[in-house]
C-alpha cells in the first residue's frame, strides 16, 4: 500500500465527515473512502483509532486524526495554510437582499468581495411568492424575480458568489480568518448578512412528516396540493401572504393563529376576501398540537381552541408553517461574536459587531426591522462604512466597537 | 463516478434554481424535468424521493446505483457528485 495513501473512515450521516470530504475534495487529495455503517469496517476504524468510536478517523500509513478541526486537517494535509488561504478585501456573509447590495456597492468602487451562501441567493425573498412592499415596483414583483435581479446586478460590478458555509471567524489582526466548508479564508473585513429562517412549531409529526406533508416553502411546494385541503400555520405577514398564494392550487385552507393575526391592514383586507369567498377559514386563538398522519401521510392536524380549551381536529392533506423568523447566528456563536438575548448580533453606530473589522447588516443584526427595504439600506450603509474601515478611516470604532446593549 | 444526474424542479422553485447553479459550478450537465410542464412526471419524482418536494435530483453512479437527494442540501449533494 501506497505510503502517503489515505483511508477515510466516515458515514452519510455524519457532518464532521462531509466537512473533511469536501476539504479533501478541495485540494483535490486522493483517498480511500469507507462506510462504517458497516460492521467489517466500523470494527476496521476501531481498530485504527485505538477503540475510540467517533468518526471522521482519517488514517495514513502509520499516522491517524480523528474528528481533526478544519485548521488541523489542512496542516496534516501540508496545505500551505498560511500562504495557501486565499485573501479578499471583503468577505460577505450571506447572499441575500442585504449582502448582495454591500456587494454591489463594494465591487462597483472595485472593493475585492467574495459572497458566502449557504442556501438560496436572495435568501428569504427568493421563496416569496410576491414581494409587494419594494419601491419601484407598483404592482409588486415576484420574489425569485427580485433575488435574481440583485444577483445578477452585483455580479455585474464583479462580485463572486461561493455556495458554501462559514463556519467560524477568527480575529487575527489585520486579518479575519474564515473557517468554511471550502477551506480557510482570510478577510480585511467581514460582513455578517446571514439574516434569518423560518422557525419550526416544535409539535409531534413536523419532523417526521417533513417534506411528505409539512413544508416551509410554499412556491416549492404548493402545487403538490392541486385539489387538496391545507392546513397553514401562522398569523403574520407571511402565515396569511403565503396562506393566499395556495389558494391557487388548494380546494380549502384552514389558517391556525395562535392569537390574533398580526399581518399588514393590506394581507388582512384579502384575507378576509378570501373568507368570503370560502377559500379560507381562519381559526385565531388556536395553537397547532400535533401534526398526526396514517400509511405515510398526513391526515390532520390537532389543535387547542384557546377561547374554549377544547381539542379542535382540521382534516389535511398537508401543513405550510410560517411561524415567525429566527436568526441563523450558529457561526457567530462559534465566534465569540456578541448577540443580544433572542440571538441577533448587536452593533454599535457603525453596524460593526464586537469583533472588530466584523461587520452586520440586514436581518441579522438586532434591531432591524425585517423589511427587505431597509436590508437593502443596510447593506448599502455597511459598504460604506466598511469602505471606510479599509482605508483606515474608522479609527474611531476602535473605541466604541463594544456592542450597544439592546 | 457520475453517470448521468436528473433533476425535478418546478417554475417558482428557488431551491431548483441553485441545484442548478451548483451542478453548474461543478461541471456537471444535468437532465431537468419540470413537473409543471410535465405533471405526468410528478409520480415519478414522489416514487424516487418519497417527499412531495422539489428539487429532487436522482444522481445515477457509473456502477448504476442511485442516490437521491431532497432539496438544495449541500452537505449531501457534494459528496454524492463528488
Amino acid at each position: 500500500m501506497d505510503k502517503q495513501a489515505i483511508t477515510l473512515y466516515g458515514a452519510d450521516w455524519c457532518a464532521d465527515c462531509h466537512r473533511v470530504r469536501e476539504i479533501l475534495d478541495a485540494h483535490h487529495i486522493a483517498y480511500t473512502y469507507e462506510d462504517t455503517d458497516q460492521p467489517e469496517v466500523h470494527a476496521r476504524m476501531l481498530q485504527a483509532a485505538d477503540g475510540k468510536d467517533e468518526i471522521p478517523v482519517l488514517v495514513r500509513g502509520s499516522e491517524m486524526r480523528q474528528n481533526p478541526s478544519s485548521v488541523e486537517l489542512m496542516e496534516w494535509l501540508g496545505l500551505a495554510h498560511e500562504a495557501g488561504a486565499p485573501k479578499h478585501d471583503v468577505v460577505v456573509v450571506g447572499g441575500g437582499p442585504a449582502g448582495l447590495t454591500a456587494a454591489m456597492y463594494m465591487t462597483r468602487e472595485d472593493v475585492d468581495t467574495l459572497i458566502f451562501e449557504r442556501g438560496v441567493v436572495g435568501g428569504l425573498i427568493a421563496t416569496t411568492d410576491i414581494v409587494d412592499n419594494y419601491p419601484g415596483f407598483p404592482d409588486g414583483i415576484p420574489g425569485l424575480t427580485l433575488a435574481d435581479n440583485m444577483r445578477k446586478q452585483a455580479e455585474r460590478f464583479g462580485a463572486q458568489i461561493e455556495l458554501g458555509e462559514v463556519t467560524k471567524i477568527v480575529d487575527e489582526g489585520e486579518y479575519r480568518r474564515l473557517e468554511t466548508t471550502s477551506g480557510d479564508i482570510l478577510a480585511r473585513a467581514v460582513l455578517v448578512a446571514t439574516g434569518s429562517g423560518y422557525k419550526k412549531i416544535g409539535a409531534p409529526g413536523e419532523e417526521e412528516y417533513y417534506a411528505r406533508g409539512v413544508h416551509y416553502c410554499a412556491t416549492c411546494d404548493g402545487a403538490f396540493y392541486k385539489g387538496k385541503r391545507l392546513v397553514v400555520v401562522g398569523g403574520g405577514n407571511s402565515g396569511v401572504q403565503e396562506a393566499l398564494f395556495l389558494t391557487r392550487f388548494a380546494t380549502h385552507i384552514d389558517l391556525l393563529v395562535r392569537s390574533d393575526l398580526r399581518a399588514s391592514e393590506v394581507l388582512r383586507h384579502k384575507l378576509e376576501q378570501a373568507t368570503q369567498e370560502g377559500k379560507i377559514t381562519a381559526h385565531l386563538h388556536t395553537t397547532t398540537d400535533e401534526i398526526v398522519g396514517e400509511n405515510n401521510a398526513v391526515v390532520k392536524v390537532v389543535g387547542t381552541d384557546k377561547t374554549t380549551n377544547k381539542k379542535v381536529e382540521f382534516p389535511t392533506d398537508g401543513v405550510f408553517v410560517f411561524v415567525g423568523l429566527q436568526p441563523n447566528n450558529d457561526f457567530l456563536k462559534a465566534s465569540n461574536i456578541a448577540l443580544d438575548a433572542v440571538g441577533f448580533v448587536t452593533t454599535d453606530d457603525h453596524l460593526q459587531t464586537s469583533m472588530k473589522g466584523v461587520f452586520a447588516a440586514g436581518d441579522i443584526r438586532s434591531g432591524a426591522t425585517m423589511q427587505v427595504a431597509t436590508a437593502t439600506g443596510e447593506g448599502a450603509t455597511a459598504a460604506l462604512t466598511i469602505r471606510e474601515f479599509l482605508e483606515g478611516k474608522l479609527e474611531l470604532a476602535d473605541d466604541i466597537h463594544a456592542p450597544k446593549q439592546s | 463516478m457520475v453517470k448521468n444526474i436528473t433533476i425535478f424542479t418546478r417554475n417558482t422553485c428557488a431551491y431548483c434554481g441553485m441545484v442548478k447553479k451548483y451542478l453548474g459550478v461543478k461541471g456537471h450537465t444535468y437532465e431537468e424535468v419540470n413537473i409543471d410542464q410535465h405533471p405526468e412526471r410528478q409520480a415519478e419524482a414522489f416514487k424516487l424521493s418519497g417527499a412531495m418536494t422539489v428539487p429532487v435530483t436522482v444522481i445515477t453512479k457509473h456502477d448504476d446505483s442511485m442516490e437521491v437527494v431532497i432539496g438544495y442540501n449541500l452537505a449531501k449533494l457534494a459528496p454524492a457528485v463528488a
